[in-house]
């Protein structure tokens, strides 16, 4: 369980200090299921600084909407952390002009999950260490953790942040990648027409809200490739070659950039699934080009780059 | 009775560097085969493929120059990561891998195109027309989620 | 506005699939089934898996049945001949659509029918359906109907509205087309009926206020440019999402498929950075702040100015459903802070 006395210690040293200008974590939310993202100028804010399972967002996707040359001190989890170097090797935020709070994370809770336990009248929530206790109008409920952590943070392999300026908490067990390869390799297992039918399924709930879009890290375009009217590149609307064009290309356009925090998933409206896309984008790029996302603030992504190596990949 | 398979050809404008070659795919292509020329198989955005693949091509072929041959450098190793990962991909969600082939002409090449899309067009009429992805429908005539 | 009930009769439970039946045969019957984790409106099929008894409304709101995400309006050729988009749509019945819903629906009737124009598509659409509504005995944690002056059993745009009372429901019939949907089921007795109208009081009194709404439109409007807009919205991602589930928003984009040789008209949101943009580039709405700005004052300021309702119902779907939990109703008790100056105009 992250110390969050010692979270707002820091934070508010941060600030003091004059390291940030701001500190962007999360606060309590106006209702107990969604504690929302906040932005503390101010040491007396940080009193209202929460920190629990159930904060779910990418962080890193408020660092390009914080103007550039702003010092930012930001909370980051694993996948956050690798997010935000995604970010600097994109020259969208200089290392300088950060400071990153690591807390070793493992994992989010889903509130979907609780919600589909035990109603919507969920009246409080807390954590302890293995367990989630939560209030509702009809009595309490417990359950165990890991029943309820979403699908990416089950498949995790980067759960301690790697270049955070400070740590909070204790290490994290990390685990491989071999579950999410197995995932890949399962769902690649299946005949093509079961493939095809589980995409259309998914896609065909689509309401191009684009909350995808805005949660995730590296959807940063100013502007989008759906904004554009000459060419239109993907259909406008809820019709089918539109919503399958907007998820196949919204997550071919994460190749190399995407760090699986599934932030994606959790913000669609529709309980879309769209991680086993951008999953098998990753496995590729580790199985191909032996390349994982935000591990370093240097190295670019398959894509940006090329090397003569390449050659021997022509073949007819 | 059954069709040609529909063939979305896109073809770098410098890899093929017979004049012979050239004015067989400006003048004599097959009319089953859509060209689209472009100035680098760099320059092929995915989308263009998803376009043609929604409008219903049986088969997509993409032609460019070898390595260390590109008229712009490294365009073709760029096309090469990406496309190839997008078919990849689109094996992934239902179209199937064969489905997109890659012709990589050496300047001495002579007379390989037609060869290709030729075999393209057996090899898919093999395999059968596309349904999967093929979605590019009228709201009237196709189905909408209310 | 409580419209006079024709009829009060009785409708069990067990009866419902022969009803649906029945209807079946002169209209297409839509009624919340499953999908995935939750319930939409969908055409009732041999397939169909019911969900009319979970205590809440639908995912997505029933305006998407006569607002499409994306509908036709005009078919063209490449040689400039078009005609108008056909419609298809076949006389229905909207089963347990509930009073939020409802109720936005005729909001929207405002919008779509005024003088001078028109809207084909929407009238069409209103005039094949009948709606038969499903009272809300128990309230949803997020919604707040009765603060903005509705409630769990408000009867606008219903031409039928039920009471779940366990194993039966009580059949208030409010319109002749709603009177037709039940002819032959048995006249409610009177302990029914009182039973009935005890729920119905009991849940409207039970839902707490949500926010205050005296002086809430001119604290807005007097206060166009507080920081409190930047508070507001500092976390929000400007996505979608509570403008395309609310009931009451209404914006739509229209945009040439040439591809497919259609005009569409496809649901559009204030929230997004390009619904204001010109084509000079000039956006005067340029950041969340000013666009959060605008969704608030439209439904809780302009709408007044028009036609002196508030244009939410309180359903709480964008409070349900906000991927960073941002809660209209926390933003609108803290513009109750707000100062503000009693208007002296006459």
């Amino acid at each position: 369980m992250p110390d969050i006395e010692a979270i707002k210690s820091e934070a508010k040293r941060l600030l003091q200090e004059g390291v940030v200008e701001v500190v962007v974590a999360f606060k309590p939310g106006d209702t107990p299921l969604h504690p929302q993202p906040a932005f503390f100028t101010s040491v007396d804010e940080v009193d209202n600084l929460v920190y629990n399972g159930l904060c779910q967002n990418n962080l890193a996707t408020f660092l390009t909407r914080i103007p550039k040359d702003k010092k930012v001190g930001m909370l980051v989890r694993g996948c956050e952390n690798r997010s935000v170097n995604a970010l600097i090797v994109e020259k969208q935020k200089s290392r300088d002009d950060l400071f990153l709070v690591g807390i070793p994370c493992e994992g989010i809770i889903d509130w979907r999950k609780i919600v589909e336990r035990v109603g919507e009248a969920v009246l409080a929530v807390s954590e302890n260490d293995y367990e989630v206790i939560i209030e509702t109008r009809d009595g309490q409920y417990s359950f165990y953790k890991n029943e309820l952590f979403h699908e990416s943070c089950l498949r995790c392999s980067h759960r301690n942040p790697i270049s955070a300026d400070v740590i909070i908490g204790e290490p994290v067990p990390e685990t491989n990648q071999d579950l999410a390869n197995t995932v890949v390799e399962r769902f690649d297992s299946q005949a093509i027409e079961e493939r095809y039918a589980s995409f259309q399924k998914e896609a065909e709930r689509c309401i191009r809200c684009y909350a995808c879009r805005e949660a995730c890290p590296m959807c940063y375009c100013t502007e989008c490739f759906v904004d554009h009217i000459e060419p239109r590149w993907t259909e406008s609307g809820a019709t089918p070659a539109g919503m399958q064009g907007w998820h196949i290309v919204r997550a071919f356009h994460q190749t190399g950039r995407c760090t699986d925090c599934g932030a994606c998933e959790r913000a669609c409206p529709m309980d879309i699934k769209m991680t086993y896309l951008t999953e098998k984008l990753n496995y590729d790029m580790r199985k191909k080009y032996n390349f994982e996302t935000g591990l370093d603030i240097e190295t670019q992504p398959p894509f940006a780059t090329v090397t003569l190596d390449d050659k021997n990949r022509f073949t007819v | 009775m059954s069709q040609k398979p529909k063939i979305a050809f896109f073809q770098c404008q410098w890899c093929l560097y017979s004049q012979e070659d050239q004015n067989w795919v400006d003048t004599q292509l097959p009319k089953n085969i859509h060209l689209t020329k472009s100035p680098c198989t760099g320059r092929i955005n995915p989308l263009y493929i998803l376009n043609a693949v929604q409008g219903g091509a049986d088969g997509v072929m993409i032609s460019g120059c070898m390595p260390e041959q590109c008229h712009f450098k490294t365009g073709n190793m760029a096309a090469r990561r990406q496309l190839e990962e997008f078919n990849d991909f689109l094996d992934h969600i239902g179209y199937e891998k064969q489905r997109v082939r890659f012709v990589w002409l050496d300047l001495q090449d002579r007379g390989i195109i037609q060869k290709q899309l030729a075999q393209f067009e057996k090899d898919l009429e093999a395999l059968g027309p596309a349904t999967n992805l093929v979605t590019r429908v009228k709201i009237a005539e196709g189905e909408l989620n209310a | 506005m409580r419209k006079e009930t024709i009829m009060n009769l009785i409708l069990e439970k067990q009866a419902l699939p022969a009803l649906f039946q029945s209807w079946r045969e002169h209209y297409d019957v839509y009624l919340p089934q499953k999908m995935e984790r939750f319930s939409h409106f969908m055409p009732l099929s041999d397939e169909s898996v019911l969900v009319t008894d979970e205590p809440h409304n639908t995912r997505i709101p029933p305006k998407a049945l006569f607002l499409p995400m994306t509908e036709a309006l005009v078919e063209f050729t490449r040689f400039g001949s078009y005609e108008d988009a056909k419609q298809t749509i076949q006389p229905r019945i909207v089963f347990a659509i509930r009073p939020c819903d409802a109720q936005a629906v005729q909001l929207l009737d405002t919008s779509f029918i005024q003088e001078g124009y028109v809207d084909p598509f929407w009238v069409e659409k209103r005039a094949k359906t009948i709606t038969i509504g499903l009272g809300c005995h128990e309230p949803c944690q997020t919604g707040f109907c009765t603060t903005v002056g509705y409630g769990p059993f408000n009867k606008s745009d219903l031409d039928v509205l039920l009471t779940d009372l366990g194993d039966l429901y009580l059949v208030e019939t409010i319109s002749e087309a709603g009177e037709k949907c039940f002819q032959g089921f048995p006249t409610a007795s009177d302990e029914i009926y009182e039973q009935a109208l005890m729920v119905q009081h009991d849940t409207h009194d039970q839902m707490p206020v949500a926010f205050e709404t005296e002086n809430l439109k001119e604290k807005l409007e007097q206060n166009f440019n507080s920081d409190y807009w930047e508070e507001i919205s500092q976390s929000c991602l400007g996505c979608g999402v509570c403008t395309f589930l609310c009931p009451t928003c209404f914006c739509f984009d229209i945009v040439d498929e040439a591809q497919r040789k259609e005009r569409v008209r496809n649901w559009d949101t204030c929230m997004f950075r390009t619904y204001s943009l010109e084509a000079s580039g000039h956006n005067p709405r340029p950041s969340r702040v000013e666009r959060t700005r605008q969704r608030l004052s439209h439904k809780y300021v302009y709408w007044l100015d028009q036609i002196n309702q508030i244009g939410c119902t309180g359903c709480g779907r964008c409070v349900r459903y906000c991927p960073v939990g941002l809660d209209i109703r926390a933003m609108l008790r803290q513009a109750q802070t707000l100062p503000f100056e009693v208007s002296h105009a006459g």
